[in-house]
């Protein structure tokens, strides 16, 4: 049985709108309107223990609300789904026990105590027991590398530092299903990389069931097999990352250095050949179709003076960026 | 209850981290305690007895306000229900096997504790400056009747106070002006200004049908021996299905609140 089993689930949001300026923050006062957003239209997924799934998708593309739902936050308008068996909006202990939420842009570490104040009350709170919670939190903190930050008040650490006592206090429990949201936000590529390394650690080591939410692509490139993309609250891709790929990558990039300056004529028929991405003399990259690609490689290196060539596929952000930018997809 | 305790050792670590703030909220009491004590005793320089009180009763009254309303009335500097359901961050305690509202009630005795024990050396230090003449109840059973009502008053302010603030729920802009208002009106009802019955008769029958005057002015008045025997029983009692009625009311808008709740902010 899925671990996490979520089937037409909807959510909408009532919102008002106001006008503009003063006039319309009084007319708010006494009238508002309201219309509803789809936060969330009708989305169905399932994921098997230990997997390690990447949601993707703009912003408001409902990911965060997928997790929220799935966390027991909100109720959903429409649908159905379980996690771990239970229903997530019933909010019981036992289910509670076993999952944690944490988002990138939310603190539950009290600010002004020191982190291990903040473990020790939600050692509590999940009734973790004593010789449990050392072992955890001494794994975590040697793996995280903040042993010596434990005992400083939270306000004084770095962005960094703090993510990763936020870490801590959500996995304090040993939960077995993990929903990150944007978990490595605002951080730097060191720190990020950190983060990145102890989330497949954790997956692998703990068998843990994980979803993950982020912007950087890089996130998702390293660490998740499958993705789902979301945007404007519908999938439209539920897969293996690498068949994203296959899928929609319906072209290849030809990246070239010249070994001289082309002639006019070179010039002129170089566009013929394909599109022409990027071309700062010696460098050039020829976006052609994938089939085509080993022909035009050839031509280029029969009738040019090439250097270097190489054959790459896209990279998979401009495949994304294509996908949300409406080229016709599913 | 482990948990709970937990709760209670941390908050009180936290309280001990502004204690500017809550120095500063003492003076308040001090002063407000220092305004109303001269105000009546300025009235009693011209009469010997002001609505049916004597300069003494009065002043006991006054008195015993600051103690009734430490116990009562305070709240932790950092309470903030309205604000953690506005911005969302009360997500934070529901994904975790925690309830909210008993959460905040622990850390709300844990601020009143710490508040008991300053107001005692405040009320020392009060006591030698001014030497009022306090009556104090020779019957143990009055004492225990008091502080039986001033527990029960506790809750019952906790969840008056917890409504007031679930409105964020609904308007999560504007709440802590209402919440504030509300606040102030609770004292003023409740008799922490002055005491309820130099009300005009009908006013005071009427919020005699309310919960407020069960927070301050009956306890004191118990105290203090204006109510006394089996009065004292059906003061408690009545305080008791307050209780009842405000757990009820408060479990229902929480539920209420739940189901529009929108975990905002990310």
């Amino acid at each position: 049985m899925a671990v996490i089993s979520v089937s037409h689930l909807s959510k909408y949001y009532k919102v008002h709108q106001k006008e503009p300026g003063l006039a319309g923050s009084i007319k708010s006062l006494f009238s508002r309107k309201y219309y509803d957003v789809k936060a969330v239209d009708n989305i169905s997924f399932e994921i098997e223990e230990g997997e390690l799934v990447g949601f993707i998708g703009p912003n408001g593309a409902g990911k965060t609300t997928t997790l929220k739902t799935l966390s027991g936050l909100l109720y959903p308008t429409k649908g159905e789904a379980s996690v771990l068996g239970y229903i997530p909006w019933k909010r019981q202990p036992q289910f509670q026990k076993q999952f944690a939420l944490v988002m990138g842009q939310k603190n539950q570490l009290w600010w002004d105590l020191p982190a291990i104040e903040s473990f020790i009350l939600n050692k509590e709170i999940y009734e973790v027991p004593d010789a449990q919670y050392k072992e955890t939190l001494n794994e975590l903190s040697e793996l995280l590398e903040v042993k010596d930050l434990l005992k400083i008040q939270v306000r004084k650490l770095s962005l960094g530092e703090r993510m990763k006592m936020e870490l801590i206090a959500a996995l304090i429990h040993s939960p077995k299903v993990l929903f990150l949201d944007e978990p490595t936000i605002g951080l730097d590529v060191v720190a990020q990389k950190k983060m990145r390394d102890f989330i497949k650690i954790y997956n692998q080591k703990y068998k843990a069931t994980i979803i993950l939410t982020s912007h950087y692509m890089d996130d998702v490139k390293e660490l998740c097999k499958r993705v789902v993309i979301i945007d404007k609250g519908k999938i439209v891709f539920d897969g293996l990352l690498e068949e994203i790929v296959k899928k929609y990558a319906d072209h290849k990039n030809l990246s070239v250095v010249f070994e001289k300056e082309l002639n006019r004529k070179q010039l002129e028929h170089l566009e013929t050949l394909g599109g022409i991405k990027e071309f700062s003399y010696p460098k050039l990259i020829l976006q052609v179709p994938r089939e085509n690609s080993n022909k035009v490689a050839a031509k280029l290196l029969q009738s040019y003076p090439v250097a270097d060539l190489n054959i790459e596929e896209s990279q998979i952000e401009d495949i994304i960026r294509e996908v949300f930018t409406g080229k016709n997809v599913a | 209850m482990h948990k709970y305790f937990t709760v209670f050792i941390v908050s009180l670590q936290n309280e001990f981290i502004y204690r500017f703030n809550f120095i500063l909220w003492r003076v308040r009491n001090i002063l407000r305690f220092l305004m109303t004590y001269f105000l009546w005793s300025g009235i009693f320089i011209a009469n010997t007895s002001v609505f049916g009180y004597s300069q003494n009763q009065m002043l006991t009254y006054v008195f015993m306000v600051l103690i009734v309303q430490t116990m009562v009335l305070s709240a932790p500097s950092s309470d903030n229900i309205g604000g953690e359901i506005g911005n969302g961050d009360l997500s934070n305690y529901l994904v975790k096997p925690v309830s909210y509202l008993k959460y905040w009630f622990t850390r709300d005795v844990a601020s009143k504790t710490l508040n008991f024990i300053f107001a005692v050396f405040e009320i020392i230090l009060l006591w030698f400056l001014f030497r009022p003449v306090i009556i104090f109840p020779t019957n143990f059973a009055v004492i225990l009747g008091f502080l039986v009502s001033l527990l029960l008053a506790t809750v019952i302010y906790y969840l008056l106070s917890a409504c007031a603030r679930f409105v964020s729920f609904w308007a999560p802009e504007n709440t802590w002006g209402l919440a504030f208002l509300v606040l102030v009106m609770i004292e003023i009802l409740a008799g922490g200004i002055f005491p309820l019955n130099i009300l005009p008769a009908s006013i005071y029958q009427l919020l005699q049908l309310t919960p407020f005057p069960y927070l301050v002015f009956f306890p004191i008045s118990i105290f203090s021996g204006k109510i006394i025997g089996l009065e004292i029983i059906k003061v408690l009692l009545q305080s008791a299905v307050y209780v009842a009625i405000m757990v009820w009311f408060t479990k229902f808008l929480w539920k209420k609140g739940m189901m529009v709740y929108q975990s905002s902010g990310k």
